[in-house]
Formats: C-alpha cells, sequence, structure tokens
C-alpha cells in the first residue's frame, strides 16, 4: 500500500514536471514566434499541441497526487474553467491592466515610465477635472429628483382611466428609443435655431455654461422619464387591488391612498428607479458630448478660466485619453470615477432596501 | 463509477478544447506547409492600406488607387474617415487591435509624436524621390529624417465673392490694412439690400462646432501672417514663454470684433460650418472667414448653391490687421506617413507614383488638391486655385504653425474665449485680458 503511495506520487511528479516543461516551451515559442508546424495528414502547430499537451499532463499530474480528497475540486474547477475563463478574460484582466496603466504615462500607443500616484495627485489639482466632478455630482442630485418626480407623475397619469392611455404611454417612452447621440443633435436643432427664432434671442441657450446646463438637463429628463415611467407603471400595477378597496371603504382619499398606500407599497420599485437615474445620470455622455461637447466658460473656479463649463466626468475622461493623448492619466480619472459609482451605488441600494414593506 | 465517468467527461471537454487550439492554429499559419518551417507573422500578403483622413477626396483617391491597381497590378485599398472623427484615436485602437494602414494621416507634430516618442513606428522616407521635389514634406526635428509626405497645400485667407465685391466697387487689391478694411466692411454694410447679401462676412465663432476654425485658423494669423516662411517670432514667443505681443494682438483683437460686429448675427454663435459654408456659396457673404479647402465644396456638395448664385469668382486677401501684412498661410494640412511594420515597399512605391505626373493628374483636377510638388505642371480647377497660385508666384505666402502648438489649445481654451468675444459678453479689453492668461496655460508655460 505504501509503494503503491509512493509509486503514484512518483508518477504524478513526473507528470507535472513533464507539463510545466510542455507549457513554458509553448510560451516559449509564443514569445519567439518559432511557429514550427508538422504534417499528420492535417497540419498541426506544434505550439498548441504543446500547451494542450502540458495542461493535460499538469491536470492528469494533480489527479494522481496521492490521496483522493481533492478529485471532487479538481474536478469543480474543471467544469467551471469555461465560466472562471470567460470572467477573468472580459473582467478581471482588463481591470487589473487598467490599474495597472493608471501608473503610468501611458499615450495609447506605448507608455515609457511608471509614475506611480502622480496622476492621481494630479487630478485634484486640475480644476478642469474637480469642476467636471462638481458639475457631474449636480447634474445627479437634480436630475435624480427630477427624472424620479416627473416619471412617477406620469406614471399616475398613465394609470388612470384617461382616454388613449396606451398612446401617453408610448409617446413618452419613445425618446428613450433614440440614441442619446442623434438626440442631442435634434435638440442642437431645437436650442440653436427652432427657440432663437422663436423667443427672438440673438444666442442659442448653448452658448452660455449656465442655460447650456440646464439645457441638458431638460434633454436627459426628456430622454429618460418615458424609461422611468414604465417602471413606476409596472410597480404601480403590482398594488394588490383588495389593499386599496379596504381604504377605500376606510374612507382614505385619493392624496392618502397614495402617500399611505400605494408609494410605500412600490418602496422596492422607488429603489430600482433611483438607483437606474443615479448610475445613468453619472455615466452621462452621449447627449452632453452631442449637445455642448463640453464647451462652456466658468470664470473663477480655483482661480483659473475654465473652457469646459459644461462637461461631465465621461466626457472628460474620454477627451483626457483621446484628445489630449494622456491614457494614463485619463484611466486614473477613470479609476476614480468607478470607485465614486460603486460606493454611492451600495450605500444607494443599502438605504433603500430598509424602507421596503414586508408583506 | 460515478467519478471514473466525471473523470472521463472532464476529458472529453479538454479534448475538444484542444481540437479547437489546433484547428485554429492551423487556420493562422497557412503559409507553412512544410515540415518544420520557420516563419515570421507574416503581413496580409500583397496590397496596402491607406487611411484617409480627409473625406472630401476619398472618390478621387479610389479612382488613383483603381488606375494605379490596373497599372501595376498592385491593390491599394482606401480608407476613408471624416468629419469629425477624431484620426488618432481611431488609429491607436487599430494600432491595438494589430490592424494598422500602412499610410496613414497626421496633422503636425502632437500626432507625429504618437508614433515617434516611444518608439519610431514611421518610416524614414528621405531616400524617396520626391523629397528634391517639395518643400512641403513632414520632418522630425531630432534626426532631419523625412516622414511625412505632403498630399496638398491649404492656404488660409479672407475668402471673398468677387462678384459683390466688384458690384460694390471694391478693389480687393486695395484692402491693405484695417482702415481699408473697415471702409470696405462699412461700404458694403450700407449696400446690404443693394448687393442682395445677409452679411458683409461669414463668421462663426461656435466653439463646439468651429473652435478649430476660431482658436486655430484664425489665430494663427496672429501668429504668422505677413511673417517670411521661416520665421516663427511670434510662436516661439507663445510657446516658449506663454506670451502675446500686444502691439500685435490687439490689432488683431480689433479685427476680430469687426469680424463680430458685421457677421451674421444667426450664425455667429449659434451656426455651424455648413451654414457658413453654404451661405457663402449662395452669395449671402461678401467674405467668409475659412481656407481654400471650401473650393471643393463649393463645386462639389454645394454645387447647386454656387451654381444658382452664378459661379462667382473667388479669391482671398491676407488677414491685414496691421497696415501692410501682405501673406496668405499655405502649409499641407495633414501628411501621410508609412507604418513601419506594414509593406513598406509598396506604400513608398505608391506614394512615388501619386507624386508623378499620373498619380498628380489625378489628385489635382479629381481631388482639386494645391499639388506641393514643383515638377508638376497641371493646374486645378478649383474656386481658390488661381488665387493660391498668385500669391505662391508672388512669394506672398507665410507658413502656418498651429499644428504645432499643443494638441486641443483651441478645443479646450481659445475657442471658447472667441465665442465669449462674439456673444458680446466680454469686451475687446477682456478678449485680450482672457487671452493673455489663459495661453500660458494652454501652452503648459
Amino acid at each position: 500500500m505504501n509503494e503503491n503511495t509512493a509509486g503514484k506520487k512518483a508518477l504524478s511528479l513526473v507528470l507535472l514536471v513533464l507539463g510545466v516543461v510542455l507549457l513554458a516551451l509553448a510560451l516559449w515559442m509564443d514569445f519567439t514566434k518559432t511557429y514550427i508546424v508538422i504534417d499528420m495528414g492535417v497540419k498541426v502547430a506544434l505550439r498548441g499541441l504543446f500547451l494542450v499537451l502540458g495542461a493535460l499532463l499538469i491536470l492528469a499530474g494533480m489527479y494522481f497526487f496521492p490521496t483522493v480528497m481533492h478529485h471532487r475540486t479538481i474536478i469543480n474547477i474543471l467544469f467551471l474553467f469555461p465560466l472562471l475563463f470567460t470572467f477573468a478574460v472580459t473582467v478581471i484582466i482588463p481591470m487589473c491592466v487598467g490599474i495597472f496603466y493608471s501608473f503610468t504615462d501611458w499615450n495609447g500607443v506605448a507608455y515609457s515610465k511608471v509614475v506611480g500616484f502622480e496622476n492621481y495627485s494630479a487630478m485634484f489639482k486640475d480644476p478642469a477635472f474637480m469642476w467636471s466632478l462638481l458639475i457631474t455630482v449636480l447634474f445627479v442630485i437634480v436630475n435624480m429628483v427630477m427624472v424620479n418626480l416627473v416619471a412617477f407623475l406620469l406614471a399616475l397619469l398613465c394609470t388612470t382611466k384617461l382616454k388613449g392611455v396606451g398612446f401617453f404611454r408610448a409617446a413618452y417612452f419613445l425618446p428613450n428609443l433614440i440614441g442619446g447621440i442623434v438626440l442631442g443633435y435634434i435638440w442642437q436643432f431645437i436650442f440653436s435655431n427652432v427657440l432663437t427664432s422663436i423667443m427672438n434671442s440673438p444666442h442659442s441657450a448653448l452658448a452660455s455654461t449656465n442655460t447650456a446646463f440646464i439645457a441638458i438637463i431638460v434633454v436627459y429628463i426628456w430622454q429618460y422619464a418615458g424609461y422611468i415611467m414604465l417602471i413606476y407603471i409596472n410597480g404601480l400595477a403590482t398594488v394588490p387591488k383588495d389593499v386599496l378597496e379596504a381604504a377605500q371603504i376606510d374612507g382614505a382619499d385619493a392624496m392618502k391612498t397614495l402617500f399611505q398606500i400605494k408609494i410605500p407599497m412600490i418602496a422596492a420599485t422607488f429603489t430600482i428607479c433611483t438607483f437606474l437615474t443615479l448610475t445613468s445620470a453619472f455615466k452621462q455622455f452621449d447627449v452632453n458630448l452631442a449637445l455642448t461637447n463640453g464647451v462652456g466658460t466658468v470664470r473663477g473656479f480655483m482661480g483659473q478660466r475654465l473652457s469646459n463649463g459644461t462637461q461631465m466626468i465621461a466626457l472628460n475622461i474620454y477627451n483626457t485619453a483621446f484628445a489630449r493623448d494622456q491614457f494614463g492619466y485619463a484611466q486614473a480619472k477613470a479609476i476614480l470615477f468607478f470607485i465614486i459609482l460603486a460606493c454611492v451605488s451600495l450605500v444607494q441600494v443599502r438605504i433603500s432596501n430598509k424602507r421596503e414593506v414586508e408583506m | 463509477m460515478k467519478k471514473l465517468l466525471a473523470l472521463l467527461l472532464a476529458l472529453v471537454m479538454v479534448v475538444a478544447l484542444a481540437a479547437c487550439g489546433v484547428t485554429t492554429e492551423n487556420a493562422a499559419a497557412p503559409a507553412a506547409s512544410s515540415s518544420e518551417e520557420k516563419t515570421e507573422a507574416a503581413p496580409a500578403a500583397g496590397g496596402i492600406t491607406l487611411f484617409n483622413g480627409k473625406i472630401e477626396i476619398a472618390d478621387a483617391l479610389n479612382h488613383a488607387a483603381e488606375v494605379y491597381e490596373a497599372a501595376t497590378g498592385k491593390h491599394v485599398e482606401v480608407n476613408s474617415v471624416g468629419g469629425g472623427v477624431d484620426l488618432q484615436s481611431e488609429l491607436k485602437q487599430r494600432y491595438q487591435a494589430g490592424n494598422m494602414p500602412d499610410i496613414f494621416t497626421c496633422e503636425g507634430t502632437p500626432d507625429f509624436s504618437n508614433w515617434t516618442d516611444n518608439e519610431m513606428l514611421v518610416v524614414d522616407l528621405s531616400d524617396q524621390p520626391w523629397v528634391s521635389d517639395t518643400e512641403a514634406e513632414f520632418v522630425y526635428e531630432p534626426t532631419g529624417a523625412v516622414i511625412g509626405f505632403p498630399y496638398t497645400t491649404e492656404a488660409i485667407g479672407l475668402a471673398y465673392n468677387k462678384s459683390i465685391l466688384d458690384a460694390a466697387g471694391i478693389d480687393p487689391a486695395s484692402i491693405t490694412g484695417p482702415e481699408s478694411m473697415k471702409a470696405a466692411f462699412e461700404k458694403i454694410d450700407g449696400m446690404k439690400d443693394e448687393l442682395g447679401i445677409t452679411a458683409v462676412i461669414g463668421w462663426c465663432a461656435n466653439a463646439k462646432e468651429l473652435y478649430w476654425s476660431t482658436g486655430n485658423h484664425m489665430f494663427c494669423n496672429y501668429l504668422d501672417a505677413g511673417l517670411a516662411r521661416n520665421d516663427s517670432t511670434y510662436f516661439d514667443l507663445m510657446m516658449d514663454e506663454g506670451k502675446l505681443d500686444l502691439d500685435r494682438f490687439t490689432p488683431f483683437a480689433e479685427m476680430v470684433g469687426m469680424f463680430n460686429q458685421y457677421s451674421d448675427p444667426a450664425l455667429l454663435v449659434s451656426g455651424n460650418y455648413d451654414l457658413q459654408v453654404s451661405g457663402f456659396a449662395s452669395g449671402k457673404y461678401a467674405f467668409v472667414t475659412q481656407g481654400s479647402w471650401i473650393g471643393a465644396s463649393l463645386t462639389g456638395q454645394y454645387k447647386e448653391l454656387y451654381d444658382a448664385a452664378g459661379n462667382f469668382e473667388c479669391g482671398m486677401i491676407p488677414y491685414a490687421f496691421i497696415e501692410g501684412i501682405d501673406t496668405i498661410l499655405t502649409n499641407p494640412p495633414s501628411h501621410w506617413a508609412v507604418y513601419k511594420n506594414g509593406n513598406v515597399a509598396e506604400a513608398e512605391e505608391f506614394l512615388n507614383w501619386l507624386a508623378g505626373p499620373d498619380g498628380q493628374q489625378i489628385m489635382v483636377q479629381e481631388a482639386g488638391l494645391n499639388s506641393p510638388f514643383k515638377s508638376c505642371t497641371v493646374v486645378a480647377n478649383d474656386p481658390f486655385a488661381p488665387t493660391v497660385a498668385d500669391f505662391t508666384a508672388r512669394g506672398k505666402t507665410s507658413s502656418w504653425h498651429f499644428l504645432e502648438q499643443p494638441a486641443n489649445m483651441a478645443e479646450d481654451y481659445t475657442g471658447a474665449i472667441f465665442q465669449d468675444y462674439a456673444m458680446g459678453t466680454i469686451n475687446t479689453e477682456e478678449f485680450i485680458q482672457d487671452m493673455v492668461d489663459t495661453i500660458p496655460t494652454a501652452v503648459g508655460k
């Protein structure tokens, strides 16, 4: 029995070593671009063959390693492998590479040196970026309130027994089906050509920072309220009829029913909707790009004159990377953006969950 | 038994994966057929790709590629992009994807530095025959190597509609300084109804749409107008010390202020390029602040408007914001570089053919480009070609330097100041002050 274990151990070790050697060989071929192809009826490239054989040998080696306790684990991992592999390739590896690049002076083609936390410290001294951060937060707060308010009112309207409710639902939802860029250009035309001639003003609202910022908010609400409205309609439809009936019998008026019954009953819907508007408003990009491209004058912010008065953070990151060629710096900003977004979302979900009514 | 089955299944899966691996390997190495053959990662066999950033000349380039293929049997694939596409970011994406074109467009030093700074990724073209035939090639300063092929030159000047000036009785040659320019503007402004025009000048300072027109093209007149071709005094002053020469900048600012005053209010802040050029094409403006490149649009995109306006003659005068400025600015707007790891031999061969008589025939006549090559005798059928040729022949051209200023200086800094000035939220003194305050940040001084 003992001898058997020893034999198995030796065998597994040989297999493991052989596997590692083959893998290393395959990697070496890949790095040096030595493509050796052998013809065995079908043409087989040795690099791939080595890679696969190496992996198989290592697996076999691990499998034969004494005590059978770990067999199940190996098999579990094998079955999970496709999923883990996909997850690593699409999420984990890019994320790690991204974090790495944020510590370099990468210009989109190559990087020449690792700069440590320079990118991170630079962004807090950059008035343009701080301004973007500030107005993005402002934009998010205003929109979270306005979009939900407008959407909820629309939802209430569209759940009454009005004539043509189906039409209104579709009409309010329609803007959401138009892509942001197209929508931005449509509204640019409205602000620059239509509104200027109706109101007889010499300049479009998009030309000065304050009005342009309001313009972006209006367009965003116009685009997004219909979508959120649909979710509220869905939520309102799930309020049980018996509860409403009971309230009616007890003599609750419409207002009371709304505030005491309907709103608490659809607290979960509020969670979803605030979460959706919060994250999507943070990530606002396409309407911003098409409507103003961030242009707008701001005077005396952190002692500087800024030209990016309406530039949200996502657009700021994009421009830093693609227009100014500072990919490393942009990557650092993106990491900060990611952290903010993750924190805000977590906190928001946690708070909202507490309010939900158990049925 | 169960375990055995599980093991078997796992093995089957791994083998299946392996099979996939082998077949892809097989497909990826089609060139190697005999046993034990060592090959480099082979470039796509035969043919080259040209990445053209000037969508206006796409048709002509495609035709040139066809003619070239008929003559030599070598294929040239032309990829044209334009209209607000950021060329360099597109190129970087292609580079990351390992899909670089063999010839690609670069505008000025900041663009080229993407491909030269960390690693020299473009080919030294100094030994090419066309180099001695032109003065417009792009030279990599540190080594003096020629790395950019000039495919056209363009001119920046104050473009005018000759028939309107004739009708108003103004000789463009008489506009030689700020006073004469002001007098001409006033005269035309007083005759607007008579001449049937909307405004004296089509000048648009929309910072979102035309920051490049204001912050680059207009601003570079302050930097370069009236100077000798190798004179970069004001550009150096700006780049090295972050300073503007107020003796020169103040009259420039006053000229811009006059443009603000006499431009079409509907165009000035809320307009766009399309509105500006189509307005000029249809004879609404006596002057327009765009360069020679709009010639191709007049005879192409806006042909109907231009025909309806009587195919008027066009010309250019210098932006004479100081008495005595007598040059327009001419330079190649961008160059073509050859990618080092691409099909270099065929790319060089194609560029040589393009610089020769057959290539120039198409580039000048069909694409409407001004040839940068001395040996070229073909004259473009372009509304602005005669005036550009005239200034060139008289030696009254300056070179422009805005391509060497920091990328995005116009978009991020100066464009918005021009817009504020046009809107009237700041006056001339504040415009000058804002520029003086902003330039050091913009150039990093």
